[in-house]
């Protein structure tokens, strides 16, 4: 585990914060945020016993907490990398990771973002290490990706019909998705890492706060920034 | 929510995150700055498309992969767990494979050895001459 993962293991104040600002709920909520909520405090106290079952040795709960997180992991990697055999080799790191540094966990700040802490930062030094060897991600973004793909309810999904309206709307929205990809993997890592977290995988302010360690005025312009060099590169898709 | 710049309030914008007042003064601002009108657009039909992508599954035997990489890495178990018991017995099943093998190799060599001394023909021949040396030895020595 490298020094950035290390610190990763520390709880950040925006972590905190983000829990002690769900401690001190608002008076009143609105039905479908309680929900979320309830379904973020069963998630917590879940990782909290997976966690300690790891720490006292048993191997089950580190195949448990893989399972529950692998796709997660595994699509953040995917989606910032562009290539499918490095983003498995990354995200296979990243357990390994957390499997020796579990002991550094001190479970202050959620595993959750403990995880996509450590994740993130893998993911980033790998990019760097890449660059130093030209490495070109395109080589993957042409295979099908509706084939690794999967629907809300676990079903296959065509991706972007929706959007792509006709006759030939499946090899459109192939086709886009594939520049989608393409254009993300282009961008700055730390823009990457933002659209990833909130665009495509709906992660909130406060979560991405305790992932990144940034203010949340510097999230909110550096992910305006992001989107706009996104934009940039897909407005020929666009139009 | 306080929105101290144009495009902290233009992502919170995009993001549902403007409360209240503050959502209907940055639309009322939207409507006297078309350029910025026009950014946002462009950004509603760019998200539109981006949270359109689909989840990713990680490979089905993922889990497999790291548990083995785990077993093969060097260096003491943090956890406690003994990986390398697990593969201990394919280990030590190989290990007899190989010198069962091997000694049923060296031993089928060594009965060919055998054989092949036994039918060398010159042996024969010398083993015969002597033969007749020591019988021509006992009629000299019966004379």
């Amino acid at each position: 585990m490298n020094a950035e993962d290390n610190r990763a293991s520390q709880p950040s104040a925006a972590d905190s914060a983000s829990v002690a600002g769900s401690a001190d709920a608002e008076p009143e909520l609105d039905p479908a945020e309680k929900k979320r909520r309830d379904a973020r405090a069963a998630r917590d106290a879940r990782d909290r016993r997976l966690v300690r079952r790891l720490k006292q040795g048993d191997e089950r709960a580190f195949q448990e907490l893989v399972h529950t997180y692998q796709d997660r992991i595994f699509g953040l990697v995917y989606r910032m990398i562009g290539n499918r055999q490095e983003a498995e080799d990354i995200a296979q790191e990243v357990f390994i990771s957390v499997y020796r540094g579990i002991a550094n966990y001190r479970g202050e700040g959620r595993f959750y973002t403990w995880l996509y802490r450590i994740a993130s930062n893998t993911t980033k030094n790998r990019l760097k290490y890449l660059k130093g060897r030209n490495f070109h991600r395109a080589d993957d973004i042409d295979e099908s990706p509706a084939a690794h793909t999967k629907g809300k309810d676990g079903g296959p999904v065509v991706a972007l019909q929706s959007v792509v309206h006709g006759p030939e709307a499946t090899v459109q929205g192939n086709r886009l998705e594939q520049a989608i990809q393409r254009e993300i993997a282009n961008l700055e890592p730390e823009h990457r890492l933002l659209i990833v977290l909130r665009d495509i995988q709906g992660h909130t302010y406060a979560e991405i706060l305790a992932i990144t360690g940034l203010q949340q005025g510097t999230l909110k312009s550096r992910l305006h920034r992001a989107r706009l060099a996104l934009k940039v590169r897909l407005e020929p898709y666009l139009e | 929510m306080a929105a101290d710049s144009n495009a902290e309030r233009m992502t919170a914008y995009l993001d549902d995150a403007l409360e209240g007042d503050d959502a209907s003064s940055f639309e009322a601002w939207l409507e006297d700055s078309p350029d910025a009108k026009k950014e946002v657009e462009d950004l509603q039909r760019l998200l539109s498309v981006v949270r359109e992508l689909p989840d990713v599954e990680a490979p089905p035997d993922f889990y497999d992969k790291v548990a083995k990489k785990i077993r093969r890495s060097r260096g003491p178990d943090p956890n406690g767990m003994n990986w390398s018991l697990v593969s201990m017995p394919f280990q030590v099943l190989s290990v007899i494979i190989i010198m069962v093998i091997a000694a049923t190799y060296l031993m089928l060599e060594l009965d060919r050895d055998q054989a092949r001394i036994e039918k060398d023909p010159s042996a024969a021949k010398a083993q015969e001459k002597a033969e007749r040396a020591r019988d021509a030895a006992q009629r000299k020595g019966l004379e």
